[in-house]
C-alpha cells in the first residue's frame, strides 16, 4: 500500500565533505574546518571526532598536536559550501513531491510509495547525491518531521544501515527499544533546559515523552513541545514554516502565493526576505560571514526550470541590514531568468558569530560595505518601495579601528564559483 | 557554478538595475549548450601537457560531468594517490579499467590498479586556448 512519508536528508560533516570532493588527500584523515579568522572548530570529519576534538575548540589549542595527529585544517569556504549546497538540494528535490530546505545541508522531502519503494528511494537519493555532487548523505524516513529527524539520527549512528533508516520498515519493537533508551534531548527542538524540566516530571526518554499527555505538556511547556509529542505518535503537525534560526544558520524562505516572473519583482522579494532574516539576526545578537540567496521554479511545470543560488561572502562579518539587502538584491539580480515563473525564494545567513563589539570597517573597499557611496540611494529606494518601516539604519559600520584583515590561512580555493580558482587537474 | 553570471559584474554601485535588463533575453547561453546537468558539472583547469595528443593542453579548462558513466576510451578525471589526474579511461581485454595518456591501451606496467583508481567524473568538453 502506498504511503506518504517525510524524509530528512542531510550531508554528513557537510563542510569537511565539500573540501574532500576537490582535495582527495583529505579522505580518511582527520579534518577540521575553522570559523572566521581561523578562530575555532566549526566542522569535524569522523576521524577528527574520534580524536576527541570538540566543536568550538580554539584552533591555537590544537596547533601543537596537529602535526602528530596528521590533522588538517581548512578555513571556512562559504562560496564553496553555498554552491555545493545548492547542488545537493536540487538533486534531493528531484526525488520528492515537495521539498523544504531546512538548512545549508538539510532538507525535508515528501516521498510516496510502498514500504519497499520508500527504502529504495532513500538509497537512490544517497547514490544520486554521491554520484552528482560527491558528498555523503544520510536519509531518515518516517511519518512526521520529528520522527524523520529521529530516523536520520539512527541512520547516522548505525553505519550498518548504509545511511538510510526507514522507521516504519524497522523490525518490530526495534525503534521502540531505541526510543526507550535515547534521552529526550536527542530529539529535534528539545533543548537542555526543556529536558531538565521534563526530568522533574519523570520524563527522561523519548518513549516516555511519547506516552505523555499532550494537553498537559502544552499546559506545562508550550504548543511546540505538544507538537513534538503528537509527532512522536505519528500525527503530522509541524507546518512547513521554512524558517530556521540557530547557532549555525538563519534562514528565511517562502513559497509565493503567485509566481514571480520579473527580475524587478524578485529584487523586491529579496529585499524583504533579507530584511526579515537580518532582523532575526539582529535580535539574536549575531552577524553573518556569508549569505546564500536561492529561488526556484516548479520542477513539474513545463519548460526549463531555473534554480538560481548565489553565495556572497562579506569582507567582514556584518549584521548591517543595508549591506545585507543590497547584497541579496544584487546577487539575485544577476541570476534571475526573466520570464521564468519562480515559486519560492530564500535568504540564508551562515558563518554566524556573536556581534559583540562594533563591526569592523571594510578595509577591502569591496563595494558591499555600508561606508560606500550610494547607500543612501538604496536606502531611499527600499523605503520608497516598502514604506518607512521597511528598513532600519544599520548599527555598525564606522566605529571600529581598521588595521587587521580576516585571517584565512588554511583556505581552499573557491573551486566552483571563481574562474581564477578552478580545481587544478594534472595532465 | 554559473558561467553566465557574476555577482561582481552585476553589482551596480548605485544599486539600480539596468532598465534594459528585463528585455534582454541573451544571445547564446553556453550553460545551455555545454552543461547537461548543472548539479553534476564542474569546470577544472589543466596543468601539464601529457594529454596534448588528445587536444587538452596546459592551462585549458575542461568541463567535467560526474554523473556520466565512464565508457571505454573516454577522457576522465581520476583520483590516483590523492591527486586529480586527467587521463583516458580504457578497459583492458580482461575488463580491468586502466588509465592512459594515449588513445591506445597502456602497457601492462602502466596500469593503475583498479583498487587505486577512482573515476571522479567524465570530461565532456575542453575549452582549449588557441
Amino acid at each position: 500500500m502506498s504511503q506518504d512519508r517525510i524524509a530528512l536528508v542531510d550531508v554528513n560533516n557537510f563542510y569537511v565533505s565539500c573540501e574532500r570532493v576537490f582535495d582527495p588527500l583529505l579522505e580518511g584523515r582527520p579534518v577540521v574546518v575553522l570559523s572566521n579568522n581561523d578562530g575555532c572548530v566549526v566542522a569535524r570529519s569522523a576521524e577528527a571526532k574520534a580524536l576527541g576534538i570538540a566543536t568550538g575548540t580554539p584552533w591555537f589549542q590544537l596547533q601543537a598536536q596537529a602535526r602528530a595527529w596528521g590533522l588538517m585544517a581548512r578555513s571556512s569556504n562559504y562560496e564553496l559550501y553555498g554552491d555545493m549546497s545548492a547542488r545537493v538540494m536540487e538533486v534531493v528535490g528531484r526525488f520528492g513531491t515537495w521539498q523544504e530546505v531546512y538548512s545549508i545541508d538539510e532538507s525535508f522531502v515528501g516521498l510516496t510509495g510502498t514500504p519497499e519503494q520508500l527504502g529504495k528511494t532513500g538509497e537512490d537519493i544517497r547514490a544520486a547525491v554521491d554520484l552528482h555532487v560527491g558528498v555523503p548523505v544520510c536519509v531518515g524516513i518516517a511519518a512526521t518531521k520529528t520522527l524523520a529527524k529521529f530516523a536520520n539520527r539512527i541512520a547516522k549512528q548505525n553505519p550498518g544501515l548504509g545511511g538510510v533508516c526507514d522507521l516504519g520498515a524497522m523490525p518490530a519493537g526495534h525503534a521502540d527499544a531505541i526510543q526507550h533508551r535515547v534521552p529526550v534531548s536527542g530529539l529535534w527542538g528539545v533543548g537542555g533546559r526543556t529536558a531538565a524540566r521534563l526530568k522533574l516530571m519523570g520524563i527522561e526518554t523519548i518513549a516516555e515523552l511519547r506516552a505523555a499527555d499532550p494537553a498537559l505538556i502544552r499546559k506545562k511547556f508550550s504548543v511546540v513541545l505538544q507538537r513534538t509529542v503528537m509527532e512522536l505518535n505519528g500525527t503530522e503537525c509541524i507546518p512547513h514554516t521554512e524558517e530556521r534560526a540557530d547557532k549555525q544558520q538563519i534562514m528565511f524562505s517562502r513559497s509565493f502565493s503567485a509566481p514571480v516572473t520579473t527580475v524587478g519583482a524578485m529584487e523586491e522579494v529579496m529585499a524583504v526576505y533579507a530584511q526579515k532574516a537580518a532582523a532575526r539576526m539582529h535580535d539574536d545578537g549575531l552577524r553573518a560571514s556569508a549569505m546564500t540567496v536561492t529561488a526556484g521554479t516548479s520542477r513539474f511545470a513545463g519548460g526549463e526550470g531555473s534554480f538560481p543560488a548565489v553565495t556572497v561572502r562579506f569582507p567582514v562579518p556584518t549584521q548591517d541590514p543595508i549591506v545585507l539587502v543590497r547584497a541579496a538584491v544584487a546577487a539575485m539580480r544577476g541570476s534571475t531568468v526573466p520570464g521564468a515563473a519562480y515559486l519560492r525564494a530564500g535568504v540564508m545567513f551562515s558563518g554566524l558569530e556573536p556581534a559583540d563589539g562594533p563591526e569592523m570597517l571594510d578595509v577591502f573597499g569591496s563595494g558591499t560595505g555600508a561606508s560606500q557611496p550610494g547607500v543612501g540611494g538604496v536606502l531611499g529606494e527600499v523605503r520608497g518601495r516598502f514604506g518607512s518601516q521597511a528598513i532600519g539604519i544599520g548599527l555598525g559600520g564606522l566605529a571600529a579601528q581598521p588595521g587587521w584583515t580576516m585571517k584565512r590561512e588554511h583556505s581552499s580555493p573557491r573551486y566552483t564559483t571563481e574562474w581564477a580558482e578552478l580545481p587544478i587537474v594534472k595532465a | 557554478m554559473d558561467l553566465a553570471t557574476s555577482v561582481a559584474a552585476e553589482t551596480d554601485p548605485r544599486g539600480f538595475p539596468s532598465p534594459a535588463r528585463d528585455y534582454f533575453h541573451g544571445g547564446i547561453d553556453l550553460n545551455r549548450h555545454l552543461i547537461r546537468d548543472r548539479t553534476s558539472t564542474f569546470v577544472m583547469r589543466v596543468s601539464g601537457n601529457s594529454m596534448a595528443g588528445t587536444g587538452i593542453a596546459d592551462g585549458d579548462e575542461i568541463i567535467v560531468d560526474r554523473s556520466l558513466p565512464p565508457r571505454d576510451g573516454c577522457v576522465v578525471v581520476a583520483v590516483v594517490d590523492g591527486e586529480l589526474l586527467v587521463r583516458r579511461f580504457l578497459r583492458h581485454n580482461d575488463g580491468q579499467p586502466a588509465l592512459s595518456t594515449e588513445p591506445s591501451p597502456p602497457a601492462a606496467g602502466q596500469l593503475a590498479k583498479p583498487s587505486e583508481l577512482t573515476v571522479w567524473g567524465v570530461v565532456t568538453r575542453c575549452l582549449h586556448h588557441v
